[in-house]
């Protein structure tokens, strides 16, 4: 191919092409006519990768005579981040296998939105595949392979040119933070590492659904942070995020919304609702010390909504507006009120609650 | 649902991200050279597989060397040697093969990389071709280091260019469905160690179940046969009379059921196919023709009715057979080839347990076998 014919990819079509997104701009030339995989995506949702939304109506697996999934509804838009939450065995796996293309449904309905279409991606895996980026909750990848040969050989399976997967690859392992280990061969990487490449493989075709499966085990703290972060940047191009993880805790920090998943069904909104709507504990802590306690039944709180545990004191709320009148009224009574939060993350306490009180 | 619509949206969006794909005839064949590639850099392309080649290009000097001495010392020729390597070539290849093949779908299930590569556009289609036609290049290898030894015996002569181009050829075809067999199995069953031992069993029924069965069922079906033997009686006077007529019932093998059973053997396939050189007397120069002259000899009815004389070939002291029967060439030119019906067996063989592959890989899956991942 002459190079004479060769010019900057989005020359044509966009003459300043935003790449603020994760994805860095492809550094070389691109043949005409062979479009950069990062391209399109990070022009946002008027560009012309479409947004995907994901509809999943009474969707059922079994394997022989054990029911995995048993029927699990949920919806998830496009810019949104939702946390599949379920104990193991709960079948969040399994469901992520069918939203992946890999497992056919029992019975059900899975459909993939795009503008006023619908795609189900059961009858058409092969138009469905390049919309969805899946990290399995397993660690394989092609041990003789170094890590860019790896992402290399999964861009062009989407089809891409080897130019386009050379810059892609790059890309990538820059996203994921693996520049160091790129020349290695992928049977070196520690598990933290291979998670990082398995998801920088699940991002190769700028997928606008993502199904992240666990993704967060196995990373250190500063890696879980800045997979946070890549997560909300994602969700924030319009793309669908639907992850599992039994980290809770982390998931309350980025998830937009949750779908509750126990022996195979998903939480009804109204059993979520429910939940959500009970009384909450809160944990106060004080510069006052045990000077708490007198304090707050004085100011009119009912003493049996009062505890007390090893870090202090807690607080019963009956809703958010409660815990706003409580903490006004502590500070106007002259309480140096240090910390005023609940007591556990909200995704924790509607799984307990729903475990606890039955999801029938 | 509009399908119509989205695939209007896609079709004329400028690029992006789904761009690409693998549409076409040329699409298909671009995305199973993606996993040929994978497949020789990932799977075939290390240490083991050099010093594999390394020790089978020893073992080939050394049967190159001993056939020479041997085939030397009765004043053989090229086509004894050639004929050798070219077996020993499908001996090696049936016991690597197997292995080296056998697990190339469910180890890469296994390892977990299987659905890595399912949830790409590359179709099930591309997987198991491109897998069947990496393990077969793999397997070329081996034939690759034998052309230096190939070309010693082309130049010691009497090898004609017939018996190389059909020898190679079908020696080539034969390690292809090598190759489709090990990955078909593979794909068929979940584990690899038993894919594996399934594939050595079969590659054993071909190689010597057929041996085995022809040479039993021909023995266990005997027919009976009347000798009828004219002995010379030696008179006083020196003289002798051919009088004595004794009659006598044998049995006879029935190896003309059971020919059928060798068609399907890689080695009577090759041999079979390319069994055209002989000297003047109508023996073979090449182990080729041996064993295919043999095969259609044991097409042939064993005679009921047999007459030995050992008297009127002239002086009483006859050697009974006087008939030598027909040379191997005769049996060659006048029985029946069978390379073609073995290698049209053999390879609806080779495309059912690839078919089957492809059936058991598909996905979404719809099936699974108990306690067996996908992931």
């Amino acid at each position: 191919m002459g190079t004479a014919a060769i010019e900057p990819e989005g020359s044509m079509s966009d003459p300043q092409p935003d790449f603020s997104s994760y994805a860095p701009p492809p550094s070389g030339p691109v043949p005409p006519g062979q479009p950069s995989v990062w391209q399109a995506p990070t022009r946002g949702p008027a560009g012309p990768a479409e947004p995907v939304g994901l509809v999943v109506d009474d969707v059922r697996r079994s394997f022989g005579d054990v029911h995995a999934v048993r029927s699990v509804s949920f919806h998830a838009e496009p810019g949104s981040i939702t946390a599949l939450i379920g104990p193991n065995g709960s079948g969040k796996t399994t469901l992520m296998l069918m939203l992946a293309t890999l497992l056919r449904p029992d019975a059900g309905r899975i459909r993939l939105r795009i503008g006023g279409a619908e795609l189900d991606p059961v009858a058409e895996p092969l138009r469905a595949r390049p919309l969805i980026g899946w990290m399995p909750d397993s660690l394989g990848s092609w041990a003789n392979l170094t890590v860019r040969q790896a992402l290399e050989s999964t861009v062009r399976m989407y089809g891409h040119p080897r130019a386009v997967a050379a810059q892609s690859a790059a890309a990538l392992i820059a996203t994921v933070g693996l520049e160091s280990l790129a020349t290695r061969p992928t049977r070196v990487l520690s598990r933290g590492q291979k998670q990082k490449l398995s998801l920088a493989r699940a991002l190769a075709n700028e997928p606008r659904l993502l199904l992240l499966d666990e993704p967060a085990s196995g990373l250190d703290p500063v890696a879980r942070i800045e997979l946070r972060e890549l997560l909300q940047r994602l969700a924030g191009e319009g793309r669908t995020v639907l992850i599992s993880s039994h980290v809770l805790s982390e998931l309350d920090e980025v998830a937009t919304d949750a779908v509750y998943l126990d022996h195979g069904v998903t939480a009804s909104q109204d059993a979520v609702a429910a939940v959500r709507a009970s009384a909450r504990l809160w944990r106060i802590k004080t510069l006052d010390g045990f000077a708490l306690g007198p304090a707050l039944e004085s100011i009119g709180v009912d003493p049996l909504r009062i505890g007390t545990d090893g870090q202090g004191f807690t607080v019963s709320m009956t809703d958010e507006a409660d815990a706003a009148a409580v903490l006004a009224a502590l500070v106007a009574a002259g309480v140096r009120v240090s910390w005023f939060a609940p007591a556990s993350g909200e995704l924790e306490r509607t799984m307990q609650a729903l475990q606890g009180g039955g999801m029938a | 649902m509009s399908r119509g619509g989205f695939g209007g949206g896609v079709a004329g969006g400028s690029g992006g991200a789904r761009a690409g794909g693998f549409a076409g005839f040329g699409g298909f064949w671009r995305g199973v050279g993606l996993i040929v590639g994978l497949e020789l850099r990932q799977r075939v392309r290390g240490v083991a597989w050099y010093v594999i080649l390394g020790v089978f290009f020893a073992l080939i000097a050394l049967v190159t060397i001993g056939v020479a001495v041997l085939a030397g010392g009765l004043g053989s020729s090229g086509g004894t040697l050639f004929s050798s390597i070219v077996f020993f070539v499908l001996l090696l290849a049936s016991l690597i093969s197997p292995a080296l093949s056998g697990n190339a779908i469910n180890g890469e299930r296994e390892g977990g990389t299987l659905a890595t590569i399912q949830v790409t556009s590359i179709a099930t289609g591309q997987i198991v071709i491109g897998k069947w036609l990496a393990a077969w290049i793999a397997s070329l290898a081996l034939l690759v280091v034998t052309v230096p030894f190939l070309l010693v015996a082309i130049g010691i002569g009497d090898v004609s260019a017939a018996t190389v181009l059909s020898s190679l050829g079908i020696l080539l075809a034969e390690l292809g469905v090598l190759a489709a067999l090990g990955v078909g199995l593979s794909g068929l069953i979940r584990k690899p160690l038993f894919s594996v031992v399934v594939g050595y069993l079969t590659v054993a029924a071909l190689c010597l179940g057929t041996l085995i069965g022809f040479g039993l069922g021909g023995a266990v079906t005997q027919t009976p046969y009347t000798q009828t033997t004219v002995t010379s009686v030696y008179n006083a006077d020196g003289t002798y009379t051919c009088s004595d007529v004794t009659t006598s019932t044998y049995s006879a093998p029935r190896f003309d059921y059971y020919w059928g059973l060798l068609v399907i053997n890689p080695y009577v396939i090759v041999a079979d196919a390319s069994a055209g050189d002989f000297d003047s007397s109508g023996n073979p120069t090449n182990v080729f023709g041996w064993i295919a002259s043999g095969v259609r000899s044991a097409q042939q009815a064993p005679e009921t009715d047999r007459y030995v004389d050992y008297c009127t070939d002239g002086n009483g002291f006859g050697d009974g057979f006087t008939d030598d029967g027909p040379t191997a060439e005769e049996l060659l030119r006048t029985g029946v080839p069978s390379w073609f019906i073995g290698l049209a067996l053999q390879s609806a063989l080779a495309a059912l347990a690839l078919f089957g592959a492809w059936h058991a890989t598909r996905t979404p899956a719809r099936r699974l076998a108990r306690g067996s991942r996908i992931a």
